[in-house]
């Protein structure tokens, strides 16, 4: 199967300063990476290059069968959906389902295919109710969620998310968690940044971190997020919940909160009551 | 020492009917670290507005009750490249910014800058033109450029919104330790998890109210896990069924469960 995205040996300098180099992994279809690492590490500049607004200096970003190099970003977003960071500043229309509908219109569809994209995404991340206010009026954690509910309009192959759960509460989380899921299950790529490795846990599979604009790991999430010993090197930290279960050292080193609730009773019902 | 004391405040944003913040009493004394915690919409960063003395002064709206601050404040807001001066071109002007502007003499701002610049961990970046930082970095800039004007009084916003875990940690230790240099600390923060470790007091808002006060033991209550602001490990003990009281950190459960 091709590859969704596919980095082959792309460096990246602004100006003087390298901020990739001889990056190279690919996506396939449905995958949930997280893409982790400091700030500085790189991390933004793979979605800059993904979404066609920077030209690797050196290798090439394919996505599908597309050689970005030769993509204009609008020819781009026929595939992938990106959200970038502080999305919630970028919102221009007058009402949030203008701003939603945006992309798709812009794709060429038909007016009913416009409106049914935009009412899935829209009812995805429960901003029906919403649907008819000025994106300014919501604070700023709703314009977040429209900004993402715009990339999911797109129906895209490949969504790329930069920070997605700054300024969101649990709740908020919780939901953009089980959007992203409903996607993926229906075929969607999702490449990820961010901090937040409660959120990574939760909703995504396959982690890549990114140390000084090389990949310096590239595995499964859930046996990496509870490795205090090898994260600390990359600048990361286990997440409460997986260090909940480290320390505890529950059966099967569970690292989501749902598992780790459901071990916890196992356990506990098979000891003594102090 | 009192550093605020908010009495009885209510305040309404400019052509609203209904109150940001209703009838909050709080008062934050020097070397005390504050939280705020509640969900979106709960008034926290209203109350640091307020506090500030940027609502409704600056923003404008309707305040009632009374606010009284006995230190000069310098706030963090959670969009950090919405607060840079957009006129140094490098980390560390941007950072003497701010002591510049209240005049002081040359040898004082560059001790102040040079001293907030090594807090943050910024010396590598001192040249760097601000627009060419991550996030992150900028965030560290904002939060420098604050503490450079040496305010009595330091009022965050999601302060680590932008960092990543060492820049956080880093964060959370400086807070910590501001406080204990005697300076009064209110801070808003969705980072449940790491309260623990940086505040004395948590105030619990809920719709513009203060609904619960107490030390930071008051997210591990079931009120707080079911109002999803229980630390992680609080709420995921709750949600196991385990019994009461549940434990706030990691090593309170290592206890627990021995």
């Amino acid at each position: 199967m091709t590859p969704v995205l596919r980095l082959d040996g792309v460096s990246f300098s602004y100006g003087a300063v390298p901020a990739l180099e001889n990056l190279s992994f690919s996506i396939a279809p449905g995958e949930r990476i997280a893409l982790l690492g400091r700030n500085g590490a790189g991390k933004s500049t793979v979605v800059r290059l993904v979404a066609g607004l920077e030209r690797p200096d050196q290798g090439a970003v394919w996505v599908g069968d597309w050689d970005a190099r030769d993509c204009a970003p609008e020819q781009l977003a026929r595939r992938v959906g990106s959200v970038f960071q502080h999305a919630d500043q970028q919102l221009f229309a007058s009402t949030v389902r203008d701003d939603v509908s945006f992309g798709p219109r812009a794709l060429g569809l038909g007016e009913r295919e416009v409106e049914r994209r935009t009412d899935d995404a829209l009812e995805d991340l429960d901003l029906t109710p919403h649907a008819a206010h000025h994106p300014y009026d919501l604070p700023p954690a709703f314009r977040k969620l429209a900004a993402l509910a715009g990339a999911l309009a797109l129906e895209p192959a490949l969504l790329v998310l930069d920070e997605p759960t700054i300024g969101l509460d649990r709740a908020l989380r919780a939901r953009v968690t089980r959007a992203l899921l409903e996607r993926s299950a229906a075929g969607v790529a999702l490449l990820v940044i961010t901090h937040d490795l409660t959120f990574a846990a939760e909703t995504l599979e396959r982690g890549l971190v990114l140390d000084r604009g090389h990949l310096a790991c590239d595995e499964q999430l859930a046996g990496l997020v509870g490795d205090a010993t090898r994260l600390e090197p990359l600048g990361l930290v286990p997440p409460p919940i997986a260090a909940l279960s480290a320390a505890l050292d529950l059966p099967g080193r569970p690292v989501r909160a749902a598992e780790v609730a459901r071990e916890l009773a196992r356990v506990a019902r098979g000891r003594p009551v102090p | 020492m009192r550093s605020l004391t908010l009495d009885h405040v209510s305040f309404w944003y400019p052509a609203t009917a209904s109150p940001a913040l209703r009838d909050v009493s709080l008062e934050v004394v020097q070397g005390e670290v504050v939280a705020l915690v509640g969900a979106l919409g709960a008034g926290a960063s209203t109350l640091l507005l307020v506090a500030a003395d940027l609502a409704p002064r600056v923003i404008g709206g309707r305040l009632a009750g009374t606010v009284a601050r006995r230190d000069r404040s310098g706030i963090v807001l959670p969009t950090p490249w919405t607060q840079a001066s957009g006129m140094a071109f490098t980390v560390w002007d941007e950072v003497a910014f701010g002591p510049a502007n209240l005049g002081w003499p040359a040898h004082e701002i560059a001790r102040q800058v040079d001293r907030a610049l090594e807090r943050l961990e910024l010396v590598p970046l001192a040249s760097r033109d601000p627009v060419t930082l991550s996030g992150g970095e900028l965030q560290r800039v904002i939060i420098a450029a604050i503490l450079a004007m040496d305010p009595g009084f330091v009022l965050f916003d999601e302060p680590a919104a932008e960092l990543d875990a060492e820049g956080a940690r880093t964060l959370w230790r400086l807070i910590r330790l501001l406080a204990k240099e005697g300076k009064a600390v209110l801070l808003a923060t969705s980072a449940l998890d790491a309260i623990p470790e940086v505040a004395d007091r948590v105030v619990w808002l809920e719709d513009g109210a203060v609904r619960a006060v107490g030390t930071p033991d008051l997210l591990a209550d079931v009120a707080a896990c079911d109002a999803g602001l229980g630390t992680s490990v609080a709420t995921v003990w709750r949600a196991g069924g385990l019994p009461e009281p549940y434990p706030l950190t990691v090593a309170h459960a290592v206890q627990r469960w021995r």
